[in-house]
């Protein structure tokens, strides 16, 4: 809930843009009533109509379908759909088919009185004589606040009692609570600020230990609390806390996303570039530039390269499209996903909505929008080898003399090849003579051979044209007078093979017995590799002359045909008699034709030589494979565009308009200082003029949307709401001045975030208790006003983290590759489990789980941890049923339990009211008042102490920060 | 609590001349009462939905659009065009469906003879054979098709539902999943997530092979350990009021827990296929020889079942993902299509038929509306060097049935030959519209605020398509 003034505002204010927009038409009518209105002024109030209604689309930028209708010459040329407007009739014109059914305007509906007012002037015969303006977007730069630049702000010092006197941003605050006549809160024990504040930095709980030496701390309260911070802020897990954060805003996943969804394995180097950058307090400025521009600013150094993993961090669609329109999306998509992230991430813009046409609220226009695509039109999603020079240089001196080996061997068998292809040209006609079968039909191969008596046939395939063996029929005809095929299983036979692949849904789709079912469409897929053998069992002893085997006779596929067979009967089963084989027919494919060509020419010396040769070269070729290779991370790669980039008519691409150059958004021009970059310029150059840009100290934005995330976390609630959209759409902020004070406090503080935790930590607004005050909550009651502190749900990682931290289990451990909590399977696409069994490999912190898109598994999900598809600014609190059960009944959670009560046992023996205290200290942080004891102690007697751990992690407050 | 969607609401109220203060608006939002419907904007339909959809690319062609040209002139060049490239490559000539048609019905639409069951029922189908799509690849296409958007991280069109109409029981989901025993549809949960909406509006997944996750007290928990627990924790609760007065979380979680509670009982009890008589069984297929019917034969029944207790949306999925093999596990009959489809279109036929028939003679089809969508069409042509069809994402079929629905209408059509819709073009914004116009939405007047615009389930397009509405 909001405060019902500051919604109230906010309801006014779109109340009176929408006045004003109606204004324009409503006066006109208002004073012209319809039976009245002749001439000129019917021409007046129809084209006001045509004017607030028509051309924010139909206007010679836009032109949606074709038409413009800012002037009677474009509406009588018309668009797509015909001439709007007729000139010989004009009340039969198109325009007025459109209004009258309601199919125009398409998002509103025109108001009785407009059509009226334009019927009429049809009717008049519609004249026509000025050109109509479209509107513009609804905020102009100097309109729009957050482009504004810092201003100096001065805490306020009238009324302000000296306990809020004290820290500039309480003066800020407190000003506000006494403007809107609320009570703030006193401040919070020490039990709920050591809770608070290691949520806070470090998204884990306080050990017992750690809480009560804060509460016993004998300093003064001030100086207990400032040395607490510090030691949270030096914490390796504040990293991991904040990294986290900023993991959520750039949708930072580990899959590809889209159809496929496949895992990237190699991006978690960038997810522990990020956290490190936490831990170390690298100024935000650096930590743009380094992710914008990361191979320009530190060529070589794969600690900063590894930052423009930012740049690919999102969805990509690898789906193979073959028509153009379909790639030319594709890379539109993956360029959208860039763009916008950034432009939200930094600035807090929604460049996104400028893709077809200017924005329809913020000063954004189309062209800033394909400005920035070209500036990362050299930005391709994929892996980079991630090494230290050195790295790279020791590989290179151990791959060299290799490499030189492996020419030498290779040049000496071209040369030996050379020599045969010659002989081979001249032969050519003697040679092939040996082929005396045609080469396999994967449509149909026949078979002849003497006539023979058999019980058993069976094909050993020892090759194929690539992929494992696949038939769909083999016939075996009788001699005589009238053949028929016996290898059929309504005749009697069998077939078994000695594997079948099984694993793509049924396992009998690629049975063997789709071999002799008489029907073409399914067939046997051996489940051996590039090998498969089969053996058909004939109902009887019979006498065959023939045989005829097909991979496909419907013609579809040419592929996994056999190539290199044998088929052989036998009567018994037990001795076997060749009968066919592909030794003597054409080889498959040309390529195959020549190699065996070839190899009949050589000498047997020739033969000898060769054969040492290819053992050479196969010996460094093995020498080769096994020097590793670098280390690759999915960090992006860089190409230089060959084309400048196009603006997208209504975001088509198939549809190019005018060249754009890389530049700056227009709306911050008197700003910051613009840059606009040579077409064709160096792409690296682009992003790196991006990122000076960003973070150029006239730009107001950047600080202001940092300042404000900051802020968003500590308290739950940005100054601005929406931390990734500071425009019309956006939420105003509820203390402007705070935020240009901090802002500004975050250029002085060099970027760095540590001294700005303090900071903010510091406050009086920030300690006080979370106390209840139901005047305060009628009048505000989500507290945005800050009359108390906010209490938070925890997040999902911060949950799970919980429940592993209180039974002893978490495995600290840093970076290096995820976790997963889902089976992972690929068949063309992904598809992702829950697993069922938790063993420690899953007993990390929540950020190091390789969160794949789409997928949420258990806890993860339903505590709301963002799809990374999309960027999240903030995260969705919920409270679902669902939670219930994966805490109740979910095996994690009862496992944990076990393991909590183990803990307890071990470090406790047989005193249960001491173990149900220990219990509560390490669940909840904080002892079991008496009622507690008595109750829960009941429980453990009743029903063990893994009863009630499970129970105290389903407490309201075990999930809750006060 | 959502700091961003209750200004635009309020927004939106205010737009409609509603002017209450404060909390009395909240209360009527209905924001903090997500098991509680809202008031509609008009009066519904439509209570709940049934959503069948058929990953893969239903040919259209094949199915629910006659096309006698292509009968006229198989192996011909389509005109025009040539051997024009699509999502997979090269294109071949014209090629006839492998299936007659014939008229059915008293409405005499023709009906290919591959959905026989069915066909049974197009005097109550409204066709829509003018849809189009903006993806040619499945996954973007299904999530299209489910959500309005081709980018993943969108609520789909169930999760809307959820969020603008809330439950309507007490004791199960609101929004539920029913994938495929074969296995979940191309961008798997992307199809039916809540996105940016609240977690609570997702659906949940479960069908006859896998009951819903968690739900079943574990056997190392006896029923007394249980009871025990949770009366633990009622009194615990209790105290943690006591400290904390006026803590809506608080109560949010009590209702949250206590709600599970229900649908531990309720949904085993709704998933009880043994409750249903033979005859029913028997009617659905449900012990076909084919596994595949069988099991989603059950599926409907399943859905069945909780309709009945009011769960508000559920889709059903006939087919999975795209395997290694085109066609095989769902419609994608990329290269033969006879094969293909004579193993997809029993499945889907008799049961699905069965689903309606019941439904119609329990009185479900009263407020109960049903749907049937693919994320595209395929091609008139045959893919080069096969006997299948590419994916068409310019003209494909969908229907509606049900609550609110005139039956036995065609709106819409592709060209001659099926390539392009040309007659009433219709989009998935249009479907959504008249959807949620049947369910008492506008769907310009649901909306959620998200990164900078306030959202919809139909972006900023969108008409109701009236001519598929019966008369109120």
């Amino acid at each position: 809930m909001l405060d019902p003034s500051f919604s109230l505002r906010g309801v006014a204010h779109s109340l009176g843009a929408w006045l004003s927009r109606l204004m324009v038409i409503c006066v006109t009518l208002l004073v012209l009533p319809v039976s009245t209105v002749v001439g000129a002024e019917t021409e007046n109030a129809a084209l006001a109509v045509l004017e607030a209604h028509c051309t924010k689309c139909h206007n010679p930028d836009e032109k949606k379908g074709e038409l413009d209708l800012t002037t009677r010459e474009t509406a009588l040329t018309g668009g797509d759909s015909g001439a709007a407007l007729t000139a010989e009739q004009p009340a039969e014109s198109l325009l007025w088919e459109r209004i009258a059914t309601e199919e125009m305007p398409p998002t509103e509906s025109l108001p009785q009185a407009a059509r009226e007012v334009i019927r009429a002037w049809l009717d008049a015969g519609a004249s026509w004589e000025r050109t109509l303006q479209a509107p513009k977007p609804a905020k102009k730069t100097e309109e729009a606040w957050y482009l504004r630049p810092l201003t100096a702000v001065e805490p306020p010092v009238k009324d302000i009692p000296e306990e809020w006197a004290g820290h500039p941003i309480d003066r800020f605050i407190y000003a506000r609570l006494y403007q809107q006549g609320l009570e703030p809160a006193p401040l919070a024990d020490r039990r709920t600020l050591i809770r608070r504040a290691t949520y806070d930095l470090t998204g884990l709980p306080p050990t017992p230990e750690e809480i009560e030496a804060f509460v016993d701390d004998p300093r003064e309260d001030e100086e207990a609390y400032e040395a607490l911070l510090l030691r949270l802020l030096q914490s390796p897990h504040y990293g991991e806390r904040w990294g986290r954060h900023w993991l959520d805003v750039i949708r930072f996943g580990e899959s590809h996303g889209y159809e496929q969804n496949h895992l990237r394995d190699n991006a978690w180097p960038f997810r522990d570039y990020v956290i490190r950058t936490f831990n170390e307090d690298k100024p935000f400025d650096q930590f743009v530039l380094e992710q914008l521009a990361g191979d320009q600013i530190a060529a070589g150094d794969p600690d900063v390269e590894v930052a423009t993993g930012f740049l690919v961090a999102g969805t990509h669609d690898t789906v193979g499209i073959s028509n153009l329109e379909g790639q030319l999306q594709q890379r539109a998509n993956d360029l959208d996903d860039i763009l916008s992230t950034t432009a939200a991430a930094f600035l807090g813009l929604t460049l996104n909505c400028a893709r077809c046409h200017d924005h329809k609220f913020d000063p954004l226009s189309q062209e800033d929008y394909y400005r920035w695509q070209s500036i990362f039109a050299g930005v391709r999603h994929g892996s980079r080898e991630w090494a230290a020079p050195d790295a790279e240089q020791a590989r290179h001196s151990t791959l060299r003399p290799l490499r030189e080996r492996q020419e030498q061997v290779e040049d000496q068998l071209a040369a030996l090849q050379e020599e045969g292809q010659e002989r081979v040209v001249a032969q050519r006609e003697e040679l092939l003579e040996r082929f005396t079968h045609p080469a396999v039909d994967p449509l149909g191969t026949e078979e002849t051979f003497e006539s023979v008596t058999a019980r058993y046939v069976r094909m050993t395939i020892a090759a194929t044209s690539g992929g494992a063996p696949v038939l769909d029929e083999f016939e075996v005809w009788t001699t005589g007078e009238t053949p028929r095929n016996v290898a059929l299983a309504s005749s009697g036979a069998t077939v078994s093979a000695r594997a079948t692949r099984t694993d793509d849904g049924d396992p009998e789709f690629y049975s063997a017995k789709h071999l002799i079912d008489g029907e073409l469409g399914e067939q046997w897929i051996s489940g051996e590799g590039g090998r498969g053998q089969f053996t058909i069992t004939l109902a009887e002893e019979t006498q065959i002359g023939r045989i005829y085997w097909s991979r496909d006779r419907q013609g579809a596929y040419r592929s996994s045909v056999p190539t290199e067979y044998v088929i052989e009967v036998s009567r018994d089963g037990e001795k076997w008699q060749t009968i066919a084989d592909a030794e003597h027919r054409r080889p498959y494919t040309e390529e195959l034709l020549e190699e065996a060509l070839l190899e009949a020419v050589w000498t047997e010396e020739e033969h000898q030589r060769l054969a040492d040769l290819r053992s050479a070269q196969a010996e460094v070729r093995q020498a080769l494979r096994a020097i590793p290779p670098l280390p690759t991370a999915y960090v992006g790669n860089f190409e230089q565009p060959e084309q400048p980039t196009h603006l997208l008519v209504r975001g088509n691409p198939m549809d190019e308009g005018d060249v754009v150059a890389p530049g700056s958004l227009g709306a911050l021009a008197g700003i910051v200082p613009e840059f606009v970059l040579d077409p064709q310029s160096p792409e690296g150059e682009r992003r790196l003029a991006l990122a000076r840009w960003l973070t150029h100290d006239d730009n107001p934005l950047a600080p202001r949307v940092w300042a404000n995330r900051v802020w968003h976390y500590h308290f739950g609630r940005g100054l601005v709401a929406t931390p990734s959209d500071f425009g019309e759409n956006g939420i105003p902020p509820s203390h402007p001045e705070l935020l240009d004070w901090l802002a500004s406090r975050v250029r002085q503080l060099g970027w760095r975030l540590k001294p700005l935790h303090l900071e903010i930590m510091r406050t009086r607004a920030y300690r006080q208790a979370s106390t209840f005050h139901e005047e305060n909550a009628a009048r505000d009651a989500d507290a945005v006003y800050l009359w108390r502190f906010r209490p938070r749900r925890l997040t999902a990682e911060e949950v799970r983290d919980t429940v592993l931290a209180v039974s002893c289990k978490l495995d600290r451990s840093q970076g290096g590759p995820g976790f997963r909590l889902y089976r992972y399977t690929v068949d063309n696409v992904a598809t992702y489990y829950p697993i069922e069994e938790f063993g420690p490999e899953t007993f990390r912190r929540g950020v190091y789980h390789q969160a794949a898109r789409s997928v949420k598994p258990d806890l993860l999900g339903e505590f709301d941890c963002p799809d990374c598809s999309l960027p999240a600014p903030r995260r969705e609190m919920t409270t679902s049923p669902l939670q219930a059960l994966s805490m109740l009944h979910g095996k994690f959670v009862l496992g944990q339990a076990d393991f909590v009560a183990q803990r307890i046992a071990e470090e406790i023996p047989h005193d249960i009211p001491a173990q149900v205290r220990r219990a509560y200290v390490l669940a909840l942080g904080r002892p079991a008042e008496d009622h507690e004891t008595q109750a829960a102690a009941q429980l453990v007697q009743q029903h063990g102490l893994s009863a009630l751990c499970r129970a105290l992690f389903n407490l309201h407050e075990f999930v809750y920060v006060r | 609590m959502s700091a961003n969607s209750i200004p635009s609401r309020r927004r939106f109220l205010a737009d409609l001349g509603f002017s209450l203060p404060g909390i009395a608006l909240a209360t009527l939002l209905g924001r903090e009462r997500a098991n509680a419907a809202i008031e509609p904007h008009f009066p519904p339909r439509a209570r709940r939905v049934l959503h069948v959809f058929c990953p893969g690319g239903v040919s259209h062609i094949d199915t629910f659009e006659y096309k006698p040209s292509l009968e006229k002139w198989h192996g011909q060049p389509l005109p025009g065009d040539g051997n024009f490239v699509s999502f997979q490559g090269k294109n071949g000539n014209l090629m006839q469906s492998p299936w007659k048609f014939r008229q059915r019905g008293e409405s005499g639409k023709w009906i290919s003879d591959l959905l026989p069951n069915l066909s049974q029922h197009v005097d109550d189908m409204a066709f829509l054979h003018g849809m189009t799509s903006k993806s040619n690849t499945h996954g973007p296409a299904c999530v299209f098709m489910n959500s309005g958007f081709v980018a993943e991280g969108f609520p789909s069109a169930g999760a809307w539902v959820s969020y603008a109409l809330g439950s309507a029981n007490d004791n199960l989901p609101t929004y539920i999943a029913i994938p495929d025993v074969r296995g979940i549809p191309p961008a798997g949960p992307a199809n039916w997530n809540a996105g940016f909406l609240p977690a609570e509006h997702q659906a949940i997944t479960l069908n006859t092979a896998e009951p819903i996750r968690n739900l079943a007290r574990p056997p190392q928990i006896s029923s007394d350990v249980d009871q025990a627990t949770h009366a633990f924790l009622r009194q615990a609760n209790a105290w943690e009021a006591e400290r904390h007065p006026g803590d809506r979380a608080l109560a949010a979680r009590i209702a949250a827990y206590e709600l599970a509670g229900r649908m531990q009982l309720s949904a085993p009890e709704a998933a009880d296929l043994a409750q249903e008589s033979a005859a029913v069984h028997t009617l659905y297929g449900t012990e076909d020889a084919n596994p595949l019917l069988a099991a989603y034969a059950r599926n409907c029944l399943l859905a069945r079942r909780f309709l009945e207790r009011g769960v508000r949306y559920i889709t059903l999925y006939c087919g999975s993902r795209a395997s290694g093999v085109d066609g095989l596990l769902n419609w994608d009959a990329h290269k033969t299509l006879k094969a293909d489809y004579e193993r997809h279109g029993p499945i889907l036929d008799r049961p699905t038929a069965a689903l309606i028939t019941d439904m119609r003679e329990r009185g479900l089809l009263e407020d109960t509306l049903v749907l049937w969508t693919t994320e595209f069409g395929r091609m008139p042509t045959h893919q080069e060097g096969t006997v299948g069809r590419d994916h068409n994402p310019d003209g494909f079929t969908a229907w509606l049935l049900g609550a609110g629905v005139k039956g036995g209408v065609s709106h819409g059509a592709t060209d001659e030959f099926g390539r392009k819709a040309v007659e009433n073009v219709t989009t998935v914004y249009d479907f959504y519209a008249t959807v949620l116009h049947l369910l008492g939405i506008d769907h310009t007047r649901a909306t959620y605020y998200h990164n900078g615009i306030e959202r919809r389930l139909t972006d900023v397009h969108g008409h109701v398509i009236r001519e598929v509405l019966a008369e109120a």
